[in-house]
């Protein structure tokens, strides 16, 4: 701490010179040797090096796809494909995980004893237990006891959900707005957008598990906001839901972003998880099948790594903004 | 529904107090009257579903694969038929002997900790954190003195789950207090270091770095150095885990006030005195309540060892399960529950203990205004 303003690389104090010399020179030798023990291990193993194979033909289907793709594409569009299917992922995730987590929040704050207590089990029920074993339930049980295409199930006449997906309408927007709705086809629903299971069991597993997470979270900042607020929220003359919407949650917003952004970011990170389940992500499309078609394994990981430490910078950047911002406007 | 900072009246005893309570905390008005009513309908028909499936529909009795003919009902004899697979993977049943006597050593020693008024506490911890470690490790491999080997690919279970959150909590408390120091050296080139060290490692996910370290690893060491799939896995947890208890611990180091560190330099302590004897107890107390919650989440983590052929309790339910004999709906959610109500006793119970911990530690807190 009391040397934590000095920022020029050297101290002056001789000790601390030579030893930063030698920290240094004990780094470059570290890396050198195993830099040079891998390329040797590479060589042996008469492994290429290069990332000239992104320009290479897939040869491999990819099921979900957000941008055109076929057999035929390159393996650099098959890692797009893979990217935006983890971003569409973490991206639905987020969403469902803060809507829900916000309701159990609130609800744990609740004047109706059971509401609270409900919220409480909750929080107690989903936060002990690991998550992948909530996947795995979800997908191996609950999504195996769904019907099956010939008896789906219809939510509403435009979304129908079976043991292969949630199928919903194609909103087309090209002449005014268009609802195309999913037709039954011969051996599948067609016309419409839809959801695989994988995705299905991932998006309601991972939100339920972070929502318990959000849930407390919210509860703590909410329970930040000094009792006064509300008094005199209250006092004004306005009802209890607008108190809570208009005078205490600006408050607890403050509170709540900081801990929300590492929630988010464990979040992103967790839909790796899909690789126990192949949902077509970046963890099973690129470490994967690619590495074990190209066989490129330094090239595969730096990209990975590259595209987690990437986003995580970026969400963490983002939010940092927005939590500036939401100090600056709160009163 | 509406929220409002009046929380849940206290119980009172007494018939003549119920009404008024029910009153206060569930018919305060006519809409928490509506959700009141719903919400113990929907309570109340779930339990009688969950009674059903889970006691009245489910098969008891019976063992071997027969015993589960209606693949739907809930199939208990598929966990008792397996539950040395759970508890221990393949580990040879004639060496089971050696797992029971070092984790009931392990749960021994601990449970010697938690006891206040132990004589001795201080030698019994240095035990568990110094000779303890080396002595599980050599009954749980053998090969060495008498002991058969048992090799780590045979592990698994409860027993890897354990294996794998003790040692990696172990080496990561360790590693994640020097990283924490590091990150608050006066040695710049130290500090940058150890910073962009932690911050990378944070943002990349637990399985990334479980294939990094599983592909990678034998590519970065000489071809004479062998590191078996266990101990592969095992670095890229403490890799994680000794970052994020770097950062638990750099909180405590920080909420320190600077007078903490003038005195001990006033006091003529040397670097590693005053970290030792002044610094770290104080840090340590404050960063409790991260560390434990750090170490709960590893617990829960070591789940995806599955994904990399790594065999933990899930792991066993999972391979047990899609065993042909015993195929069925039935005995994947009967391992499943298994496996949930294990991990839900366990994290809960660490839960409420680290809070109790945390309680009696307050008094060790640095006085501090705010």
């Amino acid at each position: 701490m009391y040397a934590s303003k000095r920022s020029r690389l050297f101290v002056r104090r001789n000790s601390a010179f030579w030893m930063q010399c030698l920290l240094g020179l004990a780094l470059a030798a570290l890396v050198f040797l195993v830099f040079r023990t891998t390329q040797a291990n590479l060589e042996l193993l008469g492994v290429q090096s290069g990332f000239d194979f992104l320009s290479k033909k897939a040869g491999f289907s990819i099921s979900q796809h957000l941008i055109p793709y076929s057999e035929d594409s390159s393996i650099l569009a098959a890692l797009g494909v893979a990217i935006l299917n983890t971003l569409l992922l973490a991206v639905f995730c987020i969403a469902l995980a803060s809507a829900l987590g916000l309701l159990v929040g609130v609800g744990r704050l609740s004047s109706n004893w059971l509401v609270s207590r409900l919220s409480l089990a909750y929080l107690e029920l989903f936060r002990n237990i690991p998550v992948l074993l909530q996947i795995f339930f979800w997908y191996y049980v609950a999504l195996r006891a769904l019907p099956s295409f010939q008896d789906s199930l219809f939510i509403t006449d435009y979304l129908v959900l079976n043991n292969r997906g949630l199928y919903f309408p194609f909103i087309e927007f090209g002449g005014g707005l268009s609802v195309n709705p999913p037709v039954m086809g011969r051996f599948s629903y067609e016309g419409g957008f839809y959801l695989m299971p994988e995705f299905l069991a991932l998006w309601v597993g991972l939100s339920l598990y972070n929502a318990s997470y959000i849930s407390e979270i919210v509860r703590s900042g909410f329970e930040s906001v000094p009792r006064g607020q509300w008094e005199a929220g209250a006092a004004l003359g306005l009802k209890p839901r607008a108190v809570l919407r208009r005078v205490a949650f600006p408050q607890a917003l403050r509170a709540i972003l900081p801990p929300l952004t590492t929630v988010y970011m464990n979040m992103f990170k967790a839909t790796s998880l899909a690789a126990a389940i192949a949902y077509p992500e970046i963890v099973s499309v690129f470490v994967g099948t690619v590495n074990n078609l190209v066989g490129r394994p330094v090239e595969v990981m730096a990209v990975t790594l590259a595209f987690y430490a990437g986003v995580s910078f970026l969400v963490a950047w983002l939010m940092g903004r927005w939590n500036e911002r939401v100090l600056r406007r709160g009163g | 529904m509406a929220a409002s900072l009046r929380r849940s009246a206290p119980s009172h005893r007494g018939a003549g107090r119920v009404l008024p309570w029910l009153q206060r905390n569930l018919f305060s008005s006519w809409l928490n009257g509506v959700v009141s009513v719903a919400l113990l309908g929907l309570l109340l028909w779930l339990a009688v579903k969950l009674a059903q499936w889970l006691v009245l529909d489910a098969q008891w009795s019976g063992s071997g694969p027969g015993a589960c003919a209606n693949t739907q009902a809930l199939c208990w004899p598929f966990v008792r038929a397996r539950w040395p697979q759970f508890l221990y993977g393949l580990y040879p049943s004639a060496e089971v002997w050696r797992v029971n006597l070092g984790l009931g050593l392990g749960a021994v020693l601990g449970a010697a900790l938690a006891v206040r008024r132990m004589p001795g506490r201080r030698w019994i911890a240095a035990f568990l954190l110094l000779a303890y470690p080396p002595l599980a490790g050599w009954l749980f491999r053998g090969g060495v003195a008498g002991l058969a080997p048992v090799d780590t690919s045979l592990w698994g279970g409860f027993f890897l789950t354990l294996v794998v959150t003790g040692s990696v909590f172990w080496v990561s408390l360790a590693a994640g207090v020097l990283l924490a120091l590091g990150r608050q050296s006066r040695l710049p080139l130290l500090r940058q270091a150890c910073t962009v060290w932690i911050e990378f490692w944070r943002a990349v996910p637990v399985l990334v770095l479980l294939f990094v370290v599983i592909i990678m690893l034998p590519l970065f060491l000489p071809s004479n150095i062998k590191i078996d799939p266990l101990g592969r896995a095992m670095i890229a947890f403490a890799i994680l885990m000794s970052t994020y208890l770097a950062e638990a611990v750099r909180g405590g180091l920080q909420s320190l006030p600077a007078g903490q560190y003038e005195a001990a330099r006033a006091l003529g302590l040397s670097w590693a005195q005053s970290r030792l004897q002044v610094v770290l107890p104080q840090a340590l107390v404050v960063a409790l309540p991260q560390i434990t919650s750090n170490f709960i989440g590893l617990f829960k983590e070591t789940t995806v060892l599955l994904v990399i052929g790594l065999f933990d309790l899930l792991g066993e339910v999972q391979r047990a399960a899609s065993d042909p004999q015993w195929l069925g709906a039935g005995t994947t959610v009967a391992g499943y529950l298994f496996v949930a109500v294990f991990f839900w006793l366990a994290c809960f119970s660490l839960s409420r203990a680290s809070a109790r911990l945390e309680r009696r530690m307050t008094r060790y807190r640095p006085a501090r205004v705010n």
